[in-house]
This record gives structure tokens, C-alpha cells and sequence, in this order.
């Protein structure tokens, strides 16, 4: 017997500080394995993996959250090397190795604890002027732009000789040898990182990187999400290089260049990208498999038998690491979800005090969902021309047409999908049209897609919840508000599942519930029975009729199944060819010539059809109303 | 999944025996810790200089030790060319009580080497970093090449013994070596009265040079001379740009130009003059190095990297003796005072100077049909030679 849903917050809260410590232990027992049985070579390796832990924790909070693999955390480990080295160094060595250094970087000699918050902020500062352009893009093209910054900062470093010493070997920076503050600072990123990635930013940064469109309909920001990881990424990552440049001694911009940053890439994608354990794993992986293998390629003496020295084997053995886990494990070693308890192990169970589900919310208000003239051309073909609605909450209004009327694209105009040619659209007198993307949602309209969109990496609950944080529910209310809609929609034994596991039926469901749980004025359900069996729909269609009837909701309803509709709508809106042609009762439509004449064929009738079974399109119902047969 | 067992098995295996097998080293030897790039960008001049180095060693070995007396013992370790693991290399090294540090062929490393070997004193010496900077760290670093400054400055002297006036400079700011060789040119150059009529900048890697070839064509007045220290493909790529279109100006590089790669590019290299450590002529213990390193290993060295790590295999034993005791500090004390001693690819001299080693600098000329012609053999003129 599972633990109950209402515990499942508080149990998800000791799963993820579980999984913390766990995270934590792992690098304290490598690093404490490492000095006990190596001695110093031990502490030494364990030295650069620290300082390896805390870059690639780092690259993680933006590339794991958001999806979009940074080249550019060079540039921060650069900038963060340099000016703590500049602010640390000895005044007298100053002199000598940079005679011509500005006179406001001269002479500090700071300590390594000063000069932190100095490097954070300059970190910030570099993260802050990059994001605005960087947060703007996403896949490939974020990715290229984040090289850019890196081959800018390069450049930048390169040429400000009097600074940097230009390409030559900047040296004379404090060296940190001790293990501890190293493995201090790795430790405390791997709480930051944690901590980000549980927190509404962090949860809605990863709703953005599953998918930015149904993230943006439910009122989240993708350039903000991705701002904010950027700029705590950047800002740890400058820390980090600090860190690096305090551990060598001695560098030059090309030390933090391609090589640097591709061989953190390897780390994280072979640990796993997504989890902050997948970082930490990757990097001690990767380290202890080098470091190893750096020691038998030399050439050492095994049972008596001398093996011959064969260089090259490290960088082999890491190419071949990383073969193969892309091969066995595409996710990486860890995967998407972090190592340790999850909050459905037994472990658990105990724990985690009760979370009351949030009351059903007050009836709205009515208001009413009004669209006229709209009209959006592709390459000239007009897909919705001069189309107009009204859906009132409180009701269920229906949506119908053949495949291509346009049902679709207009649900896309209403939420701003797509920009409209013509007309105007508004939802309790605020105009849809004039309003970004994201804002819709604040206007109490919220949408599911034609094709379904989740967080596919999200679980059930985080599905829901970042829906609720998405509406400007604190966290304890957002919980509140997540218990409610999976009870509501039955969905709470598989709560803390990933929702990409679930079957489709469930799956529906939850992006219904999702949407739900901003506590919207109107739902645009863009097929939501479509691939359902009979017991599902009907299910489906009690639940949404609750909907509207205990909280007032309005919905606008686009299904194919005209049964379905039927039950469900107090009005229905005919479209065919990108227009409207008729709106009425139910009972209307079925009797409207134009409305049969859609589906069947100009000239004939519903009998007519029925009888020769002669439907030129598949896609159109030979018997739209008379059977009231779901039409596949 | 077996197969995944079987691979996280053979993987953790690998990183313990690994980990775990550090070499026993004797206590009445001389060690020596040697980063060596096997792989990166430093690969390339690493290889040739280990193994000319190693070589050595075996033939110092082979004699009973440093001076008969002292067998020596390497610890040699791949950098990957990477800054980092060489940090951690050489701290392990020092670890396991190596007496002397040979750093990889490059600044950064050497200079990073070299900090952490200063508490000690534990000498540190370069396979063939020529950044005459490299050795201000502390007076246990020293270089074994000639320095970039040396090479500019006795090019910069032939250059203008050929009656050239005016120079131009085609650097790179992505490297010391790119950006410090020609502008230690035009120094010297200047200090003999030439003029740098003008300068181009090019990146590591650049893929066209046809921008930089045009401004040098354009160029009112005509410049006699170019000069680079660019090093493959990039000069490759400029030199075949510039003669196809049609500028036959005198090119004169650094040593980076004396690999076989340069050699057989053929007629666009014809009449390229550039700088070397060293020349076989016939009979010289240069050309002796040459037999034996061919008849031992089966491999001709193509390079002044070979018998410059058999160099630095020998300036060790020098310092060792002079020194009396294996004692760091003694060690590098004896080393910055010698002079004159003597090496298989030129003498070289540390006194006197802040121990990047005085040594003739070559100049040579590549043929047309890939051959290489002695030119010159000179040392660098302290009046004209550049600070570092």
C-alpha cells in the first residue's frame, strides 16, 4: 500500500534532502577514500576533482535545467581566475609581472575570502550582460551563442595585455593545495545547485526545458527561467574558476579555453545532464578512470609481469567511457532523476506531515471569451478567416469542424500561438491580442494542445505543481492546489512518477489537471477525448463537467467525438474552411443543412451518405449526428 | 546488464590497480620527474624531446649513472597538454622525492611546474620552451632552447646583412611564441636600423590569409622582408596565399619552420630562410647523436627536439657533478654557472644570463626540393638583443 498523496509533499521535501546528503556523501567518501588509502596522491587527485565538482555542479544548475549545453562557462572560469589572481597577488610581484596594470586593479592583495564576493559579483555581472541575449534562444542556436561568449571573453583576455599578460603565462597567483576548502566549496554547490533545482525557478526552468511552449501557456517566462539559471550558473562557475586558477598557480587564457569546456561537457554528460548527481557522478568517474589509467600507461609491473609504456591510453580510455555510456546509458550514468531515496521508497513512508489539499476555489465570476473577425493567412492559404466566437464561463461551449476547419489555429490565435492577421479577441474585457504569450495565462486562459505537451521529465506532482507556482501560488499553496487536481483527476497514485512513464489515457488527464490547477477562467481543450477509449471519454467528460460545475470554469471544447460534444456543450460552434458557418444549441447544429453539407458533401444528405457509404474524405463523418459515433 | 557489470567492473579495476601502483623507486638513484605531452598541442615537440631524452638516459645508465657513479631513475607522466593534470603531476612527483623536474615544451606548463617546485628549489628545466619569460618564476627554472629573443635577434642580424630595410611582421597574439618571435625581430631589426613597416595579426588555426596577403601586396613601400613565427597549418596556409598572388618576398620564420611537414611543401617554400637550434653538419656529434639514436631505435630524428632532450639528459649530469651533491638547491645553483658546456647540438651558457641558456642559433634556408642548407651559425649579439 502506497503512502498517502496528501504526504507526498513532505515526503518529497525528506527525498530530496535525502537525496542531498546522499550527493554529498558520495564526493566526502571519494575524496576520504582517496587520502586514507593514496596518502598525498590521494589528496592530490582529490584536489582537481573537487575543483572539477564544483565547475561541472555548476554547468549543470544552467545546462541541466534548461537543456541547452553551454560552451561559455570558460569565459566565467577566465574571468573569475583572473580577477581573483589580479586582486590576490602580491603587490611587489604585481609590479614586476604587470608594470602596466590599471591603477584601480593594483596593490589589493585581498584575501582568498574577500575576494570572493568580489569574483561572485563579477561573475554576476558578465552573466547578467551575456543572458539577456543568450536567454533569448534555446537548442542549438543558445548553444552556439554561449561559444561566442567564450571565444569573445577569449579574445578580450588575449588582447588586454597590460591586464592578463596578454597570451603569456599569468603567474605568481596564491596557490590553494589543501583539500578541504576545495572539497568545502564543491560541497556547498552541490547544496546551491540542489536547492535552485527544487525551487519554483529551478522547477520552472525545467518545465521550459521540456517544453517551452505549454510552459509559456501556463504563464512562465522562458527567457526569465533561462535568465536567472544563466546568471547563478555564471556566477558559480566564475567562483569556480577562481577556484581552478588558485589550484594552478599559473595560466593563460588558453587554459579555460575549448579543451577546458569540452572536457566539463564530457563530465556532465557522461555523469548525466539533468541531475546534480549525474554532475558529481561524471566528474569522479571520469577523474578516478584518467587518473588510473594516466598510472598503467607509464608502464608498471603487474604479478611480476612488466607491461610496456603506451601513452596516449587516458585520452582513449575517456573516448571510449564515453562511447559507451552513450551507447548503454543515453542519459548518462545517473539519468534524469537524482541519486538516492526517491519519495515513494519505503524509507519514507513514515515521513513527511500531511499537506491539505487546497479547498475547490470560489466560482468565478462570469465572464466571457469573445472573439471577432479573426483571421491568419500561411503562404496565403486562409486558415481561419474572419472567424468569431463567444464561450461564457460557467459553461461548456463546443467547438466542431471537419479536419482542417481552422479549430485549431484559432485556439492558437486566442493564446497568442500565433499572431493574428485581423480582429480582435478578449477575455472579461482584457484584449488577448495586445498580451505576450505568457501573459495569458494571467488573464484566466488556459489551454491543452492538440498534441499532447507535458513535462515529460517533470513527475506527475511537478507537473501540476509548476502549474500552480506558474500561477503565483507560494509553495505551500501550490502543494495544496497539486493534491487537489490529482485527486480530482485520480491521478495521484502515479503522482511522483516521470509523466513521460504514463500510459495516454493518464497522461491526457494530467495535462488536463494541469490545466486546471491555475484556477482558470476558461479552458481551450483541444481534443482532449481524441485516442480514448469509451469508458475513458466518459470518465473524462464527468470529470469535466465537475469542473464546471463547482468551480464556474468556462470551456471552449474542440473534439472530434461528436458524442462527446454533444454531452458536454451548452452551445456548439460549427467552423469549415477557416470560418464559422453556424452556432446554435446542439440540437441546431444537428439540424443545420450547412452544417451536415461540411461533413457530408454539398447535395446530398445524411441518409444518402449512410447509404452508399460513399464519404470521399476519410476524414469526414458519412453520419455526423445520426449515430453520434466517434469518429477515429 | 551483465555487460554493464562487466564494464562497470573492468572500469573500477582499471582506476584502483591503476591508482594504486605507484613505482618503486630505489633510494640511491637520481630521480627524475618528466611531464611528458603524449597527446594536444604539445604533443608534437614532448614526443621527440622524451625521447631523445630517455635515450640518453639509457646511455648515461648504460655508464653506471650520472658520472659512473649515480644510476638515474625517471618518473615520466602524460600532461594530455593539459595545465591542470600537469599541476598534479609534478605535485605527485615531488611526492614520490623526484630531485629534478623536466617540464613539457611550453610557458604555462613549465611556469605552473615551476611555482610549485619553488618551495624546494627543486630544479625545473623546459624541453623547448623558448618564452625567455618562463624563467622568472625563480632562479631554479631554466630553459634549454634558445630563446625566442636569441632567434629574433641573430635572424634579425642575417636579415639585415642581406641589406634588408624594411620588415613586415605577421603575428598572432593567440601564443607567446607567435606574438613574442617577430616582435623580438623588429626590435633587433629596428636596433640595427631596419624599419617594421607595418604589422598583421592572425589567429591560431586561421583558415585564409588572403586579407593579410593583400595589405602586404598593397603595401607603399614594398616591404623586403616578412616575418612570422607562425607555425602549421597556419603557415602553410599563408605562405601558399602569398605566392599565389604573386608576391615573391623574402619569408623568414622561426625554428617552428624546421619540420619535414614545412619542407615538403615544395615550391612555395623555396628560398624560406629560418631559425634552427642546431645543424648535423657531416662529423659533428650532432650527426654522431643522429647514427646512434637511428641505429638504436630504428627512428631518424627530424628534429631539434630529439637531441635537445638528449641535451638536457646531459646538462643534468654536468650540473650534478659540478654541484658535487644531488641536493636541489646545489644542483640548480651549479647549473646557472655553467659555461661553455658542452652540448651535442650546440655549447650553451648559463652564466651570466637569467638562465635561458645561451646557444648558437642556425639559420637555414629550405630548397625548393625540400631540402634544408646551412647558412649560418652565429650566437645572439647582447647589444641588439631584445629584453624578454
Amino acid at each position: 500500500m502506497s503512502a498517502p498523496l496528501a504526504t507526498l509533499p513532505g515526503r518529497l521535501r525528506a527525498a530530496n534532502l535525502a537525496q542531498t546528503v546522499v550527493c554529498l556523501c558520495l564526493l566526502g567518501l571519494v575524496v576520504g577514500a582517496l587520502i586514507l588509502l593514496f596518502g598525498r596522491t590521494g589528496e592530490r587527485i582529490a584536489v582537481l576533482m573537487s575543483v572539477n565538482v564544483a565547475a561541472v555542479v555548476a554547468l549543470g544548475v544552467f545546462c541541466g535545467n534548461t537543456g541547452i549545453v553551454s560552451f561559455g562557462h570558460g569565459a566565467f572560469m577566465l574571468l573569475g581566475a583572473y580577477t581573483s589572481g589580479i586582486l590576490t597577488m602580491s603587490a611587489s610581484l604585481q609590479r614586476s609581472a604587470l608594470p602596466n596594470l590599471p591603477g584601480f586593479l593594483a596593490g589589493h592583495e585581498l584575501s582568498l575570502l574577500t575576494v570572493t564576493p568580489i569574483v561572485a559579483l563579477a561573475g554576476l555581472g558578465l552573466a547578467a550582460a551575456s543572458g539577456s541575449a543568450i536567454a533569448r534562444l534555446a537548442g542549438a542556436s543558445a548553444t552556439i551563442a554561449t561559444l561566442g561568449l567564450l571565444i569573445i571573453l577569449h579574445s578580450l583576455a588575449v588582447g588586454a595585455r597590460d591586464i592578463t599578460r596578454g597570451s603569456q603565462t599569468f603567474y605568481g597567483i596564491t596557490r590553494i593545495t589543501d583539500v578541504l576548502p576545495i572539497l568545502a566549496v564543491a560541497l556547498a554547490f552541490i547544496v546551491i545547485a540542489r536547492l535552485y533545482r527544487e525551487s519554483r525557478w529551478g522547477l520552472m526552468a525545467r518545465a521550459v526545458r521540456d517544453d517551452a511552449a505549454a510552459a509559456e501557456a501556463l504563464g512562465i517566462n522562458p527567457r526569465r527561467t533561462r535568465f536567472i539559471a544563466w546568471c547563478l550558473s555564471g556566477t558559480m562557475a566564475a567562483l569556480a574558476g577562481a577556484l581552478y586558477g588558485h589550484m594552478l598557480g599559473a595560466y593563460s587564457p588558453a587554459s579555460f579555453y575549448l579543451s577546458l569546456v569540452f572536457a566539463q561537457v564530457a563530465m556532465l554528460i557522461v555523469g548525466g545532464m539533468t541531475s546534480v548527481s549525474g554532475a558529481v557522478t561524471g566528474v569522479i568517474t571520469v577523474s578516478l578512470l584518467q587518473d588510473g589509467v594516466r598510472r598503467l600507461e607509464g608502464g608498471i609491473t603487474v604479478l611480476g609481469v612488466e607491461l610496456p609504456a603506451v601513452f596516449g591510453l587516458t585520452t582513449v580510455s575517456l573516448g571510449i567511457a564515453i562511447l559507451l555510456i552513450i551507447w548503454l546509458r543515453p542519459a548518462g550514468i545517473i539519468g534524469g532523476q537524482e541519486l538516492g531515496p526517491s519519495p515513494d521508497a519505503r524509507l519514507l513512508a513514515g515521513l513527511g506531515a500531511r499537506t491539505p489539499a487546497a479547498p475547490a476555489p470560489q466560482t468565478r465570476k462570469t465572464a466571457v471569451l469573445q472573439a471577432e473577425g479573426l483571421s491568419k493567412s500561411f503562404a496565403g492559404v486562409h486558415a481561419v478567416s474572419e472567424a468569431g466566437l463567444s464561450a461564457p464561463t460557467g459553461t461548456i461551449t463546443g467547438l466542431i469542424g471537419p479536419n482542417g476547419a481552422g479549430k485549431s489555429t484559432l485556439v492558437n490565435l486566442l493564446t497568442r500561438a500565433y499572431d493574428a492577421d485581423r480582429g480582435s479577441a478578449a477575455f472579461g474585457g482584457a484584449d488577448l491580442l495586445t498580451t505576450r504569450r505568457d501573459g495569458i495565462a494571467g488573464l484566466g486562459v488556459a489551454r491543452t494542445f492538440q498534441n499532447l505537451r507535458l513535462f515529460d521529465d517533470l513527475t506527475v506532482y511537478e507537473n501540476v505543481l509548476v502549474s500552480a507556482i506558474a500561477a503565483g501560488h507560494g509553495g505551500q499553496a501550490a502543494a495544496g492546489i497539486a493534491l487537489r487536481e490529482l485527486a480530482a483527476f485520480e491521478l495521484g497514485e502515479v503522482a511522483s512518477q516521470r509523466a513521460g512513464a504514463l500510459p495516454y489515457g493518464a497522461r491526457k488527464r494530467l495535462e488536463i489537471a494541469r490545466a486546471v490547477a491555475q484556477d482558470p477562467g476558461i479552458i481551450l481543450l483541444d481534443e482532449p477525448a481524441a485516442g480514448m477509449n469509451p469508458a475513458e471519454t466518459e470518465d473524462l467528460a464527468d470529470r469535466l463537467i465537475r469542473v464546471v460545475e463547482e468551480r464556474g470554469t468556462g470551456m471552449l471544447l474542440i473534439d472530434h467525438d461528436l458524442r462527446f460534444v454533444n454531452r458536454l456543450s451548452t452551445r456548439i460552434v460549427v467552423m469549415n474552411r477557416g470560418a464559422v458557418i453556424a452556432e446554435g444549441s446542439p440540437d441546431a447544429i444537428r439540424a443545420d443543412a450547412r452544417v451536415i453539407e461540411a461533413y457530408v458533401g454539398r447535395g446530398r444528405t445524411a441518409a444518402q451518405a449512410h447509404e452508399t457509404g460513399q464519404s470521399r474524405d476519410p476524414n469526414r463523418n458519412p453520419e455526423p449526428f445520426a449515430g453520434e459515433e466517434a469518429v477515429p | 546488464m551483465k555487460l554493464k557489470h562487466c564494464l562497470l567492473a573492468a572500469t573500477s579495476t582499471v582506476a584502483l590497480v591503476g591508482a594504486a601502483s605507484t613505482p618503486a623507486l630505489a633510494e640511491d638513484s637520481y630521480i627524475i620527474g618528466v611531464m611528458s605531452a603524449q597527446s594536444g598541442y604539445l604533443a608534437p615537440y614532448d614526443g621527440p624531446a622524451y625521447a631523445g631524452f630517455q635515450f640518453c638516459i639509457d646511455e648515461i645508465n648504460a655508464a653506471g649513472g650520472l658520472n659512473g657513479t649515480l644510476p638515474v631513475e625517471l618518473i615520466v607522466e602524460d600532461t594530455r597538454s593539459d595545465i591542470a593534470v600537469g599541476v598534479q603531476v609534478v605535485q605527485e612527483m615531488l611526492d614520490q622525492g623526484a630531485q629534478f623536474i623536466v617540464s613539457s615544451a611550453d610557458a604555462d606548463p613549465t611556469i605552473a611546474a615551476a611555482q610549485i617546485t619553488l618551495p624546494d628549489g627543486v630544479p625545473t628545466m623546459t624541453f623547448a620552451g623558448t618564452a625567455p619569460v618562463l624563467t622568472q618564476v625563480g632562479e631554479h627554472v631554466f630553459g634549454s632552447y634558445p630563446a625566442d629573443n636569441q632567434q629574433g635577434a641573430v635572424l634579425a642580424t642575417y636579415a639585415r646583412d642581406q641589406g634588408f630595410e624594411k620588415v613586415w611582421l605577421m603575428k598572432s597574439p593567440d601564443s607567446a611564441y607567435t606574438l613574442g618571435g617577430p616582435e623580438y625581430f623588429g626590435t633587433a631589426f629596428e636596433s640595427l636600423g631596419g624599419e617594421v613597416l607595418g604589422t598583421s595579426l592572425y589567429s591560431l588555426n586561421q583558415p585564409d590569409f588572403s586579407a593579410i596577403v593583400t595589405t602586404i601586396a598593397a603595401a607603399d613601400p614594398a616591404p623586403d622582408v616578412i616575418v612570422t613565427w607562425a607555425w602549421e597549418p597556419d603557415f602553410p596556409a599563408f605562405i601558399r596565399a602569398l605566392r599565389g598572388a604573386g608576391v615573391d618576398t623574402q619569408v623568414m620564420g622561426g625554428d617552428v619552420l624546421d619540420t619535414p611537414t614545412v619542407r615538403g611543401l615544395g615550391e612555395v617554400v623555396d628560398g624560406v630562410v629560418h631559425t634552427s637550434g642546431g645543424f648535423p653538419d657531416e662529423g659533428s656529434q650532432y650527426a654522431d647523436f643522429i647514427a646512434r639514436f637511428e641505429a638504436a631505435t630504428g627512428t631518424t630524428p627530424d628534429n631539434n627536439y630529439y637531441v635537445n632532450g638528449c641535451d638536457i639528459a646531459y646538462m643534468i649530469e654536468t650540473a650534478v657533478e659540478a654541484a658535487g651533491s644531488t641536493d636541489p638547491r646545489a644542483v640548480a645553483a651549479a647549473m646557472a654557472e655553467i659555461e661553455n658546456g658542452d652540448g651535442i647540438m650546440s655549447d650553451y651558457t648559463f652564466k651570466g644570463t637569467d638562465r635561458m641558456p645561451l646557444r648558437d642559433v642556425v639559420v637555414a634556408r629550405i630548397t625548393g626540393g625540400g631540402e634544408k642548407e646551412f647558412i649560418l651559425r652565429a650566437a645572439a649579439n647582447p647589444d641588439i638583443l631584445p629584453d624578454p
